[in-house]
């Protein structure tokens, strides 16, 4: 019975890890509209180097700190570090503590960097708009764990890109109240 | 006892002459992942670059205007264990023409199939007309 339930979460966890060939991951994607839609919006203005300060300004309302920029290409980019701890993992995994019989420990997440990077570019040749794109994404620390009698030590890390809408729409909304510019979509 | 025979292991073979010399393969792969355009606005083109690399997923790590550098990476989605990073020079060779090159790599191995690079120019391309319009 224990073989059993240590065997079927292996499975599971080897079900997960799937390779993608380079070539596809160089490739356009159905989904790559949706994405630069949800990411970038439009201002009518001249002044990159405003709507990139204003973005920075932004940023750091949120709570970012600015790791990078550069001005001529129009680029920023911004971290900051939060608690990752959720509810639902500690549930989660006493629930796995007594199904596993006190073998499997899962480590839950615990510390996060959510970083920004941030695009300016002119659109037209007159530079009389100008796109601003950014894209979140997260990494993740988990605590420790133990599987039967191995202790898996903390600091394993993950990373996911944040495709939730409305951290964007958030963001624009910002941006665009700093700028007085109203923020198109593309 | 087990330590001697651990770093007899470890002997270095004999260096060969043409060690810091180019080789066919380094020729070959220099080919595949360079490529010239028809443009004028350097500018223009690293920001395309970047654009274009955004469009493919990727999260800008670093940009330098000056020496014409962008480096970015991905992870290799669906999983988060596999990562890709690619840097990308562009350099002006002429007054109207400038040359792209990428590196990629996958996990800390350089890629060399051409597949790659030539999925990479394609999207570079259509980035860049964009642009232009």
């Amino acid at each position: 019975m224990r073989m059993g339930v240590c065997l079927a979460s292996l499975t599971l966890l080897a079900g997960c890890v799937t390779h993608t060939e380079p070539a596809e991951l160089f490739q356009l994607t159905a989904e790559t509209p949706k994405r630069r839609a949800m990411q970038t919006r439009f201002f009518e203005t001249p002044n990159e180097k405003e709507l990139l300060s204003a973005s920075a300004a932004v940023l750091q309302d949120l709570g970012f700190q600015v790791e990078e920029s550069v001005r001529e290409v129009g680029f920023l980019r911004a971290t900051k570090e939060r608690s990752a701890r959720e509810y639902g993992q500690y549930i989660q995994r006493a629930l796995f503590l007594v199904l596993s019989l006190g073998k499997l420990l899962n480590p839950v997440d615990l510390h996060q960097k959510i970083a920004a990077g941030l695009i300016t570019r002119p659109l037209n040749q007159d530079a009389t708009k100008q796109e601003v794109r950014i894209v979140f994404y997260r990494i993740v620390w988990k605590g420790d764990g133990q599987t039967d009698r191995q202790y898996i030590p903390p600091g394993q890390q993950y990373m996911e890109m944040i495709r939730d809408p409305d951290i964007y729409q958030q963001f624009f909304a910002k941006l665009s109240k700093a700028v007085f510019l109203e923020a198109h979509t593309l | 006892m087990l330590g001697s025979l651990l770093l007899y292991g470890c002997t270095i073979p004999n260096t060969p002459q043409d060690l810091l010399g180019p080789t066919d393969a380094q020729l070959k792969i220099r080919s595949i992942q360079t490529r010239t355009f028809e443009v004028k606005d350097r500018n223009a083109a690293i920001r395309g670059v970047v654009a274009s690399l955004q469009d493919l997923g990727f999260i800008i790590e670093r940009a330098n205007e000056p020496l014409g550098l962008v480096t970015a990476a991905r992870f290799a989605e669906p999983n988060y264990y596999d990562v890709v990073s690619v840097t990308v020079t562009v350099r002006q060779d002429t007054k109207d023409r400038l040359t792209i090159r990428a590196n990629a790599i996958y996990n800390n191995k350089p890629i060399a199939d051409p597949k790659v690079y030539q999925n990479f120019f394609a999207s570079l391309e259509r980035s860049l007309f964009l642009t232009k319009e």
